[in-house]
């Protein structure tokens, strides 16, 4: 059985070279006989394709496994697709891991990096299907009270015309503010709810002070789940904080929509 | 068994209460569609035309969903922003709020557990201002408003989390906001 190393080299003392597509020299000794020859790599002098030049030269050689420093992915399968194992990551003299390959001492670090790599990869494939479902699981809670909001906006849609919310709104940026701040800090739930209803409520010719409003209020306030949050950070905090937020929340969203059409009016 | 019952019976009472709103929606459908077929039509109609076009930002919100379950651990990340008043707690405190999910009452006892270990108000604060950003329903909004637009929100959002837990901060002091002090 013939095997092939890496090697600065071309004798038994040179050191393993670390790439096997750039090495000067691939050492090949036959196991049975000790015989041992060191043959020039073509792919050490050349520009492109070193990779596979040195794959053509073992594979001619009758070499069953390659020993080296480093050996690419791409490199590796080609060899693997040829009946040629590689034992990789290795270092020292070729003398010390014909000696080490003797002995079966590199055969077993090969079978621990495969088993490694397995288990890396049932990891990866473990981690991804935990992604999957937590995914899944958020996707689906978000979606029955999604639907059911989209179903009421189209009953909305369906009974409430724009003159009327025309005559309940002011159109005042600061009132439609307000009101847009007093209705998003009542609601609560995942925010995607106030973006379809804000979105609709665009359409439906409401002021994008007030849509603003509510998104930035919708989760910065919460009145419905207040009594949960002094529970668990004390009433002083969830108090001060709500007030704070729906006093400065409701500036910024004049804020924003002021800057936005700023934009707006300066890129049209 | 009996440790088991009072966990069992919460679940059940949150998916009640989560499928209460779904219930009254389906039955004022029904009553609509008894009384006034016409009008429920149109509003079942109008509510199909929404979803058709949310499909493409749903898918979208779904994959980033998965990413950020991926690489992101917010929990992890929570559990670092009691150590110090600095910058980088205020950073990981709103990165935190940005990449949390799922309800806020989940949020509540890891919170209770943090702040009663010592975590600064202002980064509670500024935690749960940061909620509202949302990476994974970006695609909706976008559809809906424009990236223009959201992008303005958004900044405007973490920057004003984070003078919210300023005030806070300065507002409120850890003696009395201790939850089993204030009884």
């Amino acid at each position: 059985m013939k095997i092939a190393i890496t090697a600065d080299g071309a004798d038994l003392e040179a050191k393993v070279a670390q790439k096997f597509g750039i090495s000067k020299y691939l050492v090949i000794i036959d196991l049975d006989s000790g015989d041992f020859e060191a043959v020039p790599n073509p792919g050490a002098s050349a520009q492109r394709g070193a990779g596979i030049q040195a794959v053509m030269l073992t594979i001619s050689k009758d070499v069953k496994t390659v020993l080296t420093g480093w050996c690419s992915p791409a490199v590796r399968h080609q060899l693997a697709t040829n009946g040629i194992e590689v034992i990789s990551g290795l270092s020292g003299t070729v003398r010390e891991l014909v000696e080490k390959y003797r002995k079966g001492d590199l055969q077993k670090q090969a079978e621990a990096e495969v088993e490694s790599a397995a288990r890396r990869r049932r990891i990866d494939r473990g981690t991804l299907l935990q992604a999957a479902e937590s995914s899944a699981r958020q996707f689906a809670s978000l979606l029955p009270i999604l639907i059911s909001v989209i179903l009421l906006i189209g009953l909305f849609n369906a009974f409430v015309s724009k003159e009327l919310i025309a005559s309940i709104l002011s159109g005042t940026p600061v009132l439609d503010t307000l009101w847009g701040a007093c209705f998003g800090s009542i609601v609560a739930g995942n925010p995607i709810n106030s973006y379809v209803i804000g979105g609709e409520l665009l359409k439906h010719d409401v002021s994008l002070f007030a849509v603003t409003a509510l998104i930035i209020t919708w989760v910065t306030v919460g009145l419905v789940q207040l009594p949960a949050e002094i529970a668990a950070l004390g009433r002083k905090f969830a108090l001060v904080r709500n007030a704070i937020s729906f006093v400065l929340f409701t500036g910024v969203a004049v804020l924003i929509v002021v800057v936005f059409n700023l934009i707006m009016g300066y890129l049209c | 068994m009996k440790k088991d019952r009072p966990q069992s019976s919460t679940w059940e009472n949150r998916a009640l209460r989560m499928l209460l709103f779904p219930a009254g929606v389906l039955v004022v459908y029904g009553i609509l569609f008894a009384v006034m077929p016409e009008k429920a039509s149109i509003g079942l109609k109008s509510s199909g035309n929404i979803i058709l076009n949310m499909l493409v930002p749903l898918s979208l919100v779904f994959i980033l969903m998965l990413a950020l379950n991926l690489f992101l651990k917010p929990a992890q990340i929570v559990k670092f922003f009691g150590r110090g008043a600095s910058i980088k707690g205020v950073i990981l405190s709103a990165v935190a709020g940005i990449i949390s999910t799922g309800p806020i009452y989940a949020w509540y006892p890891l919170l209770k557990d943090l702040r009663e270990k010592g975590a600064a108000n202002s980064f509670l604060a500024i935690f749960l201002g940061n909620r509202a950003v949302k990476p994974f329903l970006l695609p909706i909004m976008i559809s809906y408003f424009g990236w223009i637009y959201v992008l303005i929100l958004t900044v405007f959002t973490v920057l004003g989390s984070i003078v919210v837990g300023y005030f806070v901060g300065a507002l409120v002091n850890v003696e009395n906001n201790l939850p089993s002090r204030s009884k």
